[in-house]
């Protein structure tokens, strides 16, 4: 007996969207970081990001220790670009209390805090090297250098990364002797380095093929989205915090903020691998500048208490605008101590950027992202 | 692209003057005013205004604010405040809104329309003091996905007390005792402080200078220190005429 099948293709066939989850602990998500993603076939159609399992609640327990303790709060939330955090926490109680801290103390912070982003850049480049399929490679090259810097950092710090060593009014001790020396050896290292990562991948196929023309944003929308840092200016706005609002002593020196064309992932890249040159071109006027002396604002209490008021300072770090927002109210700690992180912010446009591309390019926009996931939960 | 921020602004910002004026004609008859922060112009404004405010200071070319920061909840126990950091490109300079209501009726009109910004900031204000954005699209918790069943950086939330009660209960109930050193302490801190406030109400109610209240209270609290020592000195002397195993424990 003959069976009707029906005739061929009378059924459409059906196709659903696929919810795939990917994380919280997953190699590419550069944390603790999950995100729901909902597919149609390789398309992204929709994604849900999943962010607080790095929650400790930093802003509340700054609330509950004084100026000086809080400080190693900072470090712990902007754990790559440590020295910028402190920077913008001990700006804040200065501008607050009205400290003054003594220009060589200015000097080294400046140093380190733009020897600083160069790691932090350094992280990327290697991460965002291995998201784009490069493997180790990325790695290897940046981490040979970024291990010199953090050499340096645990000389002057006593700590390869939870430093604690700006203070209110200065810094916490003066650096080694030999510091010049050693810092102009670092940064003749660091920038033949910068030069090996710029032959790796700037025109490596791979990395254009894959990045060029993806999720490009325009200035509006960036601004929209609060997008700051190396992200805002791939869409063309030259626009830096360090120019723009001058904080500590950077009106003294001479760089380029580098500006991308398109405000693609490809142009995110790019900035910030300049954006490391101009870094050691600050620090290395800073140590031509730098002058001896106190290393401490002179007649500070151990304790201190700030006057009533409010202050949002921010500054610029490798993310973007790092902000802290006090509130005092006479006392010796925070009436409140808000953290605005710009990987918060940038990952909040996350959802904008991915939808309509493929799976695979998601990883690549989280990366071009460069998120700290301790920075973005708190 | 052709917005170049101005290259003069400075941290210091404009005085409280201009900026303020600025508000004001921009936003004739609506009811504001004006502090100085240390950087920041702070502009409070009333709740009911704040869409109205929001939507011109974003549209009107004059401030041109395309850009919030920040936006940042604060517990000033008889009300709650929200803090809105704007920043214009366009103009290079930079202000602060604020905006008040009562902690019993926390709604506030959502700006996620205006900035898509403020859809994450607004839902972390929301979880961790209580805030209810009327308007926002998509109002869960964001830094603790399931909740936490109260509001964290309230001020009636303290954190110390809660870590302290977690620590008691947990040694009292490994060793089967109730806690005894620490809710000692505790009760001390807490006798301390009666007699504290009780010093500061009598002063007041004399019409003392802050400075003279000031020494009342001092004085108050060494006489107590000087009496709780001698307590001290005495319950270690019983215990050393004890022996000296009680001692120990009795020290400690």
């Amino acid at each position: 007996m003959a069976i009707d099948y029906g005739a061929p293709h009378e059924k459409e066939l059906e196709t659903i969207d696929v919810n795939v989850n990917v994380g919280p602990q997953h190699p590419a998500t550069h944390g603790v970081f999950r995100m729901v993603l909902t597919v149609d076939g390789e398309q992204v159609v929709d994604l849900d990001p999943v962010i607080g399992y790095l929650h400790r609640g930093a802003e509340k327990l700054s609330e509950n220790c004084d100026y000086r303790q809080g400080i190693g709060y900072q470090d712990r939330t902007e754990y790559l670009g440590q020295f910028n955090a402190e920077l913008c926490y001990v700006l804040a109680v200065e501008k607050l209390a009205g400290i003054q801290s003594p220009e060589r103390a200015e000097y080294i912070r400046v140093i380190l805090t733009e020897l600083n982003r160069v790691t932090s850049h350094h992280m990327f480049m290697g991460a965002f090297g291995s998201d784009v399929g490069l493997f180790g490679t990325s790695f290897m090259y940046s981490f040979r250098d970024r291990e010199m810097v953090l050499d340096l950092f645990e000389e002057v710090t006593g700590e390869r990364m939870m430093y604690a060593y700006f203070r209110p009014g200065g810094v916490a001790w003066d650096v080694p002797d030999d510091f010049r020396e050693r810092c102009r050896d670092v940064l003749t290292v660091v920038r033949r380095g910068i030069d090996d990562i710029d032959g790796l991948m700037t025109e490596n196929e791979v990395v254009v093929a894959r990045c060029r023309g993806l999720s490009p944003l325009t200035p509006e929308d960036a601004i929209n989205w609060g997008i700051t840092g190396p992200m805002l200016r791939a869409t063309g706005l030259k626009h830096d915090l360090r120019r723009a609002e001058p904080y500590s002593i950077y009106d003294r020196f001479e760089f380029d903020i580098p500006t991308g064309t398109q405000g693609d992932v490809y142009d995110r890249y790019l900035v910030r691998l300049e954006e490391m040159r101009q870094s050691v071109r600050i620090a290395e006027q800073a140590l031509e500048q730098m002058p001896d002396g106190p290393i401490m604002a002179e007649g500070l209490k151990r304790t201190l208490r700030l006057p009533e008021g409010e202050v949002y300072m921010r500054n610029e770090t490798p993310r973007g605008e790092y902000g802290i927002y006090l509130v005092s109210n006479g006392a010796d700690r925070p009436y409140r101590l808000k953290i605005r992180s710009p990987a918060f912010s940038n990952l909040s446009a996350l959802k904008a950027m991915c939808v309509g591309t493929y799976v695979a390019d998601t990883i690549i926009n989280l990366g071009s992202i460069d998120i700290v996931l301790c920075e973005v939960d708190r | 692209m052709t917005q170049e921020p101005s290259q003069e602004t400075t941290v210091t910002g404009p005085a409280p003057g201009p900026m303020a004026d600025l508000f004001r004609q921009v936003l004739p008859g609506v009811q504001m005013t004006a502090k100085q922060t240390a950087i920041d112009v702070a502009i409070t404004v009333r709740r009911e205004d704040l869409p109205r405010v929001m939507q011109a200071v974003k549209e009107d070319q004059r401030l041109a604010f395309d850009f919030l920061r920040s936006l940042s909840g604060v517990d000033h126990m008889d009300e709650l405040e929200v803090v809105y950091h704007l920043y214009s490109y366009k103009l290079g300079h930079s202000a602060a809104i604020k905006v008040r209501c009562p902690p019993d009726d926390p709604h506030l009109p959502s700006v996620s329309h205006l900035w898509q910004t403020a859809n994450w900031h607004e839902r972390e204000a929301a979880e961790m003091f209580g805030f209810v954005f009327d308007g926002h699209p998509d109002l869960r918790p964001l830094l603790t996905e399931e909740g936490l069943g109260y509001y964290s950086l309230r001020k009636t939330h303290p954190l110390a007390e809660i870590e302290e009660w977690q620590e008691d209960y947990v040694t009292a109930a490994e060793a089967g005792e109730p806690p005894g050193e620490r809710a000692r302490k505790k009760e001390m801190a807490r006798r301390k402080a009666a007699i504290i406030k009780e010093v500061r109400e009598e002063a007041r109610a004399r019409g003392l200078a802050a400075e003279e209240e000031k020494e009342a209270v001092q004085a108050a609290i060494k006489a107590f220190q000087e009496q709780e020592e001698a307590l001290a000195k005495k319950a270690r002397e019983e215990a050393r005429a004890k022996g000296p195993a009680a001692e120990e424990k009795g020290g400690e």
